[in-house]
């Protein structure tokens, strides 16, 4: 380790107008821009409830259960539906408007009618099947004629069932926070920046300054190591700025492991910087094409992690479920997310390990590129 | 010696850039190495430096052999590159002690070579700026710094007077030359044959990767069958005429275009008063006439048949 190299290279860094902006600049401006963005969400209710319609035909109108399990879920402060009794007419057209997320139809049995597959449909889907379960159960029971069956049906309609579908802490379901853990992922990520520079300057066949030090009597890897310090020390900072006024000044939750949560924040430091560095090692390619895959790829990313449109993660992990754990924005947001969430570390283990394995390939790959010390061409 | 090169071969996938080049640098000299664009020059320089793969060859400097690992052998060199290699981020000052600081850890030394070198280029005033604020010709002189702060024995300089003006371009010259007579021995590539003649006491002409002819530049011109070069103004002269001219003795070559005609003598006296003699006989108006010695040009053309630089 060169003190030398590594106190300059720090002096270089913080300089460094431009990548101190993106990488901490640019997410601090998304964070206050997804809370102005959310504010209203945030104070109102922490669920906003679905919009389901009824087709309200004669079945509907005998079936006195589902009645009473619909208006259970669909009254109060912490009501899973904004109901609307119509025709079928009329809650097909809402549905093609989108002011409802489906429908019910009831004939023999209740149908549920859909558009696409999201977080809402599939919460009113798994209140049908509960409800049909429910009922199923209830006729069992009934046939067997138990003493009290008012209470049995109580059971029908509790939407917490639905919402909080996490077990153990204390912790309340806020979406809002998922936007806020990819953000801090996607910062991370960013760090790329850094990597990148580390790599350009190190490598003489991407510029004359590296050629400089490659020419000077230093160890390259030794000096390459006292630099990329530099831009460790830096960003990892940079993301604890960043979770500090998440937490401080946008009261941003991240539940009660603060340990964890900054071992984590080091660790998304260290992949971001190695997949930087990793493309600029990899990618025969100029600048701009480096940092456009980097801004691009991390987007892509983040996009996946559900920063954009929140579905998208759910139906990842559903549809796609190897697209959420290659996806290392993904995986840091949901580590995050399963720390806030969860009681037990499982999840969060198995995301950490999957992010580590990746970070150790960044780094590998990046060390067996640049290891060598003369080049077939400058 | 301080550097000896032997048969060294480069090739980037199917350009050959150095065919079976060699030289030896002696202690002391400045050596130039002449040749146009992409004639290889570069290439060589950091093949030597040991930045760049070589297909063949053998490269020792200081008496040993060149690795990336030779410490030693790198400490007592300082170069300044063709491209200007500097922190955009650091000022003036910042980047010489920086750079300087890769070579000598000691920072009380390193503070008196900094200052030293910032005078040397004539930056003083400018020490706290940052490169963005430098002028190409004051650019180049921080590069330059920055490679020589350390006071290297070996100092080589690639092309480091490209696109500068000529004030900043006669302070580096002289620098080099100050260079030189405090003890470093010094390589310097050019494919100005001006700056060549100007300073080197040795001079390699290479092309399309090879040596074409090495020596001191009188040397080099007394290798070539031309030994003067005359030139006549005329506002007339006809193809006869011409053919007549070429015909006389110790005439090398005639051309006349653009109402100038361009003669080339062979070695030895009395070739001015030849030509005088024919313009008299044949009754030549003529204005403004000039002998001039051969240049390096002129050897490069006579050995590759085209000019250093177009
Ligand atoms: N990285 C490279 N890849 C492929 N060919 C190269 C590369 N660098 C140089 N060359 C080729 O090798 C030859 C020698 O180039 P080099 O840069 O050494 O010449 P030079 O004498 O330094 O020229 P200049 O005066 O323009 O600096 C040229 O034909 C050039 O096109
Ligand atoms: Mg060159």
């Amino acid at each position: 380790m060169s003190t030398h190299v590594f106190v300059n290279r720090l002096k270089c860094l913080l300089r460094d107008k431009e990548t101190i902006f993106w990488t901490m600049l640019f997410p601090l401006l998304l964070a206050i821009f997804f809370n102005v963005a959310f504010a209203n969400i945030n104070s109102g209710e922490a669920f906003q409830a679905i919009g389901l319609a009824v087709v309200n035909n004669s079945s509907f109108q005998n079936d006195q259960a589902l009645q009473t399990a619909l208006t259970e879920a669909s009254t109060g402060k912490q009501k899973l539906f904004e109901l609307t009794l119509t025709s079928q007419d009329k809650a097909e057209q809402l549905l093609t408007e989108q002011k409802i997320s489906g429908y019910l139809l009831i004939d023999k049995e209740p149908v549920l009618v859909v558009r696409k597959a999201g977080i809402r449909e599939s919460i009113i889907k798994s209140f049908l099947d509960s409800y049909l379960q429910t009922m199923a159960s209830v006729n069992t029971i009934l046939q067997s004629k138990p003493k009290n069956p008012a209470l049995l049906l109580n059971s029908v309609g509790q939407p917490q069932n639905y919402v909080t579908e996490v077990p153990g802490t204390t912790a309340e379901p806020n979406s809002i926070l998922l936007f806020f853990y990819t953000l801090i992922a996607m910062a991370c990520f960013y760090g790329g920046f850094w990597g990148m520079r580390e790599v350009t300057d190190i490598q003489a066949n991407l510029s004359p300054l590296a050629a400089r030090i490659n020419i000077s009597p230093q160890h390259k890897l030794k000096t390459f190591l006292s630099s990329l310090s530099a831009s460790l020390l830096i960003h990892f900072t940079e993301m604890l700025i960043l979770l500090l006024f998440l937490r401080y000044v946008l009261q941003i939750e991240f539940g009660a492991k603060t340990g964890y949560v900054i071992l984590t924040t080091a660790l998304g430091s260290l992949a971001g910087i190695s997949y930087g560095a990793f493309i600029s090692a990899l990618v025969k390619k100029s600048e701009n094409v480096k940092v456009a895959i980097l801004i691009g790829s991390t987007m892509f990313g983040s996009f996946f992690a559900g920063m954009m449109v929140q579905n998208i993660k759910y139906i990842v992990s559903q549809k796609f479920p190897l697209l959420a754990y290659i996806n290392p924005v993904n995986l840091l947001t949901d580590a995050f997310y399963s720390l806030y969430y969860y009681d037990t570390l499982s999840r969060y283990v198995l995301n950490i390990s999957l992010l580590g394995i990746m970070t150790i390939v960044f780094c590998l790959g990046t060390y067996v590129i640049i290891r060598g010390r003369k080049y077939a061409s400058l | 010696m301080i550097v000896s090169v032997k048969n060294l071969v480069k090739r980037y996938d199917d350009i050959l850039a150095l065919d079976h080049l060699s030289l030896t640098v002696n202690d002391g000299e400045i050596f130039g190495l002449l040749g146009p664009n992409g004639s290889g020059k570069t290439t060589a320089i950091n093949c030597i430096l040991s930045l760049l793969k070589y297909d063949k060859g053998e490269i020792e400097i200081f008496g040993q052999s060149m690795r990336p690992e030779a410490y030693d052998v790198k400490r007592n060199i300082g170069v300044v590159m063709q491209n200007v290699a500097v922190y955009n981020e650091l000022t003036v000052q910042e980047n010489i002690d920086y750079f300087c600081g890769l070579y000598v850890p000691d920072k009380r030394l390193r503070k008196e070579l900094v200052t030293e070198a910032i005078d040397f280029v004539g930056l003083h005033e400018f020490s706290s700026y940052y490169p963005k604020k430098l002028s190409g010709g004051l650019l180049r002189r921080l590069n330059i710094a920055c490679g020589i702060a350390h006071k290297p024995k070996l100092i080589i300089l690639d092309e480091p007077t490209v696109a500068v003006d000529p004030q900043s371009r006669n302070k580096i010259l002289e620098g080099i030359l100050e260079l030189n007579k405090k003890g470093a021995t010094i390589i310097y590539t050019s494919h100005y044959m001006e700056e060549v003649e100007q300073i080197c006491s040795r001079i390699m002409i290479i092309d399309k990767g090879r040596a074409i002819a090495t020596g001191t530049k009188e040397e080099l011109k007394a290798m070539i069958t031309m030994g003067e070069k005359i030139t006549v103004e005329s506002q007339r002269i006809t193809e006869t005429q011409l053919n007549q001219l070429r015909r006389l003795p110790s005439i090398v070559s005639a051309d006349y275009k653009n109402k100038l005609l361009i003669i080339k003598s062979s070695k030895g006296s009395n070739n001015l008063e030849t030509v005088l003699e024919f313009f008299k006989t044949e009754n030549i108006q003529f204005g403004k006439i000039y002998s001039e010695l051969p240049t390096l040009n002129d050897v490069f053309l006579e050995i590759t048949g085209k000019q250093l630089r177009d």
